[in-house]
């Protein structure tokens, strides 16, 4: 296992984040965290980074707490979190000083596919930051991606790029975990399904087993959250 | 240390408007000290002066600001990716530490220049030894008395706000260390001031009278009197020595939270 966890609750001041959590994340697979706002995606991502520490619970990653770990995983978080002053250059000065995983070949040739302007991050449009900020991600060599919402807010030729980038950048013995509310345009990324509601697991399937049953990962969705 | 020159870099970028424009403000006090011109020669040395010291007090707000902007990146996630980078907390810690001293070196250094260039325009001139001392040394000795234990502490009060929260139940924490700190400071003080001279002072400036009675002629028997055992027992050591310890303890607790905090 890659990553996992055991008997995790995180609760905050005045709501529960998750609730009794036991997950495990073996190499090789692209898993969508699915749900509704508030249904516990985020903290199940950020606990799993060691943004957050569980109130209950163990947590491991790589057999480390996570923050031990944080050379060994991507953590992209749904926030817009680029310095305004940050151009693509900058961004690679700074990725290649602090990881040593780093590829800035990589990264120039994400930037070019990924269509990301040369220019402050303040002249970005929201779609070009994220792309950018998935360029940084996807240049590290690791085998654990956690993406917290990468498609949020962004238009769709921005998602499409970033959805295709993925698909093209992943590698087998990679896991990525995904959360996202676009569902049906990430469908056919995942092979693991996480649906999540009030902070607890709703249903953990294959996503080859759902279509086995006739049924689309929106349709899952659809029944087990609505 | 890869990563650490990457952090100084970031920090330069991050804060390098702040710095410049620190710098440039110079400018404006130097201009403003040609602008004192009342006859009294003793006197315009001493306005002079006085306008030097309100530049150094600003400078001392302006650097707590700039080592102490966090709430922003807290808000808008940049200080997520800098916990999930590599570099322990204490690299962050003291590259923002280190960016800021390297400025506030530059800043005082470059005031202590302007004191020589006071005296110089009254008239008093300093043989080599007290100008090194007025140039590099009273500046650093004020950099450790004063501005490193004061950047040490926004630094770590701001790691505390940004991890606990002014807000909500985490409000407790920062209250304490806002109000504490200066109850802390002032017994630090008392405590400082008790052991000072325990080791022989610094004699610092006892070459000063011989240029000062070189330009005004003999001082008055009392002052002089007053001035020759200052001159004799020189600065307390002690005082800069604590104060070095209390910066070195305030940036390994910073550090350390930064190592546990949540995002």
């Amino acid at each position: 296992m890659l990553a996992h966890l055991e008997h995790v609750t995180k609760r905050y001041v005045k709501a529960d984040g998750v609730l009794d959590l036991s997950l495990g994340f073996p190499a090789g697979e692209v898993v969508g965290v699915l749900g509704l706002n508030g249904s516990g995606k985020s903290t199940l991502l950020k606990l799993l980074a060691g943004l957050l520490q569980p109130t209950q619970g163990t947590v491991r990653v790589f057999g480390k707490a996570p923050r031990q770990a944080r050379s060994q995983f991507v953590f992209l978080g749904e926030q817009d979190a680029l310095w305004t002053w940050m151009t693509p250059r900058d961004a690679e000065k700074f990725m290649s000083g602090v990881y040593e995983d780093f590829d800035a070949a990589r990264f120039n040739e994400l930037l070019d596919v990924l269509d990301v302007p040369r220019r402050k991050t303040k002249a970005m449009s929201k779609g070009e930051r994220g792309r950018l900020r998935l360029a940084m991600s996807l240049s590290r060599d690791v085998k654990l991606y956690l993406l917290d919402e990468p498609l949020a807010g962004i238009d769709l030729i921005s998602r499409e790029k970033i959805l295709s980038s993925l698909v093209r950048e992943w590698h087998t013995d990679e896991t990525i975990l995904l959360s996202t509310h676009e569902v049906a345009e990430a469908e056919g990324l995942f092979e693991r399904v996480l649906l999540m509601k009030a902070g607890r697991i709703a249903l953990d399937a294959q996503a080859e087993e759902l279509r086995d049953e006739g049924k689309s990962v929106v349709d899952a969705f659809r029944e087990v959250l609505s | 240390m890869r990563g650490f020159k990457t952090l100084l870099w970031l920090e330069h970028r991050r804060s390098w408007v702040w710095a410049v424009s620190l710098f440039a403000s110079l400018a404006f006090w130097a201009w403003g000290i040609k602008q004192v011109l009342v006859l009294d020669i003793a006197s315009r040395a001493g306005i002079r002066s006085g306008l030097l010291g309100i530049a150094a007090a600003i400078g001392l707000l302006v650097l707590a600001i700039m080592i102490g902007r966090f709430r922003g990146e807290t808000r808008n996630g940049q200080y997520q990716v800098m916990l999930l980078s590599p570099p322990s907390g204490y690299s962050h810690i003291l590259a923002r530490f280190v960016y800021a001293a390297t400025v506030a070196a530059i800043y005082y250094v470059t005031i202590a220049f302007l004191y020589w260039w006071i005296a110089e325009l009254a008239g008093i001139h300093f043989d080599a030894v007290t100008l090194i001392e007025l140039i590099l040394g009273l500046p650093l000795y004020g950099l450790a008395l004063i501005a490193f234990p004061l950047m040490a502490w926004v630094l770590l009060l701001m790691v505390v706000v940004s991890s606990y929260r002014l807000s909500g139940s985490g409000w407790i924490p920062g209250t304490i260390m806002v109000f504490g700190s200066g109850v802390a400071f002032g017994e630090l003080g008392e405590a400082i001031s008790r052991i000072a001279y325990s080791l022989p002072g610094w004699r610092i400036f006892r070459h000063a009278p011989g240029a000062l009675i070189e330009r005004f002629g003999p001082l008055d028997p009392e002052v002089s009197t007053e001035l020759s055992q200052v001159m004799y027992q020189g600065v307390p050591i002690e005082p800069v020595l604590v104060m070095l310890a209390v910066t070195a303890l305030m940036l390994f607790l910073a550090g350390r939270i930064w190592q546990e905090v949540e995002a």
